[in-house]
């Protein structure tokens, strides 16, 4: 494991998981914020859950 | 935006191209010839470069879902940027397309997007381009100019009219943590200026990021400012600060509760209006 923090490169998403377990997304895309929608489900600051058609779940 | 509004914009992004012949959009007076492939210091020449396009829900009340537009490159370099990877090297970011964007805010407002919201990066040194992507859009677009506010007067009329609120995201409160912070020891003279002029013609939100520890040398002179200038605009304290991986002069840690609480109380002391 490198000591020193990864510079972001263009492409590259950060996340970021705090000491008091709080997670930290910088500046998400759609896939990161679907991911944020399923850890926090009620959530009003995130897009609400899709339908997806393939399993038939929203 | 009505037919009218198009062909201004149409017509003013012809005048923004011309303006980056001699490049005077912001203080920093490059004066570099962006049509001829010459780059200021916000490393752009006249193409104009997005590497992302999100529908957020957690922008300021009455803003959202909003369609943001992440356009490449700035005239700042916040130590605290989340996306200074791509204000660094913008030419890594895809070429704007007019017709494609113009299809997907079109798709975006489909899926409930109520405001067009141009960010970066900072709109307003690729003004040209975000002209003619405003002369193509659908005409009942809101639109947000998501800004650092650290602009010559050249930009505001550009878009004066064609933008429906500013969005002013203030980054500081005096000159000395602007230099240190931001590199532009001018910030602050200059985005409160734009700011008060922004006021005078359009619907403005106040953004404030929360730094850690900036309390009283940032926020308490900027809520001053805001008590006795623009004592009725909205307010917004943002508390979503995150520290550079690798810190010089920002805060090194992220905003605490009490911190922000503190912030929140300061602003109501001078009787502000916030806004979530």
């Amino acid at each position: 494991m490198k000591k020193k923090p990864y510079r972001r490169k263009c492409g590259d998403f950060e996340i970021r998981v705090l000491a008091d377990g709080r997670l930290v997304m910088l500046a998400p895309d759609d896939e990161l914020l679907a991911m944020g929608r399923e850890l926090e489900p009620d959530s009003s600051l995130l897009p609400p859950a899709r339908e997806d058609k393939r399993n038939g779940r929203t | 935006m009505d037919a009218a509004a198009h062909e201004q914009a149409a017509r003013r992004a012809g005048i923004a191209r011309e303006a980056l012949r001699d490049c005077l959009l912001c203080p920093r007076n490059c004066r570099v010839d962006r049509t001829a492939g010459e780059k200021g210091y916000c490393q752009l020449d006249d193409k104009v470069r997005c590497f992302r396009e999100v529908l957020r829900y957690d922008e300021e009340k009455g803003l959202n879902p909003s369609h943001q537009i992440y356009f490449a490159g700035c005239n700042l370099k916040c130590e605290f940027c989340t996306v200074s990877e791509w204000n660094e090297r913008p030419d890594a970011a895809d070429e704007l397309d007019v017709e494609k964007l113009a299809a997907t805010i079109a798709r975006r407002k489909k899926e409930g997007a109520r405001t067009l919201n141009l960010l970066g990066g900072e709109p307003a040194v690729n003004v040209h381009g975000i002209l003619e992507l405003l002369a193509r859009v659908d005409s009942e677009a809101v639109v947000v100019w998501n800004t650092n506010m650290y602009y010559n007067d050249i930009v505001d009329e550009l878009v004066t009219g064609l933008v429906d609120i500013y969005l002013a995201d203030l980054k500081c409160g005096n000159s000395d943590c602007a230099q240190r912070l931001l590199g532009a020891g001018d910030y602050v003279e200059v985005a409160k200026a734009n700011i008060l002029r922004a006021a005078g013609h359009s619907d403005v939100i106040l953004r404030y990021l929360v730094l850690p520890g900036h309390l009283r040398c940032c926020l308490e002179p900027i809520v001053k400012w805001v008590a006795a200038e623009l004592p009725d605009v909205k307010l917004s304290l943002r508390d979503y600060y995150v520290p550079p991986a690798q810190v010089k002069e920002a805060p090194a840690e992220y905003l605490g509760r009490d911190e922000y609480r503190q912030a929140v109380e300061l602003a109501a002391s001078k009787g502000l209006t916030l806004i979530e």
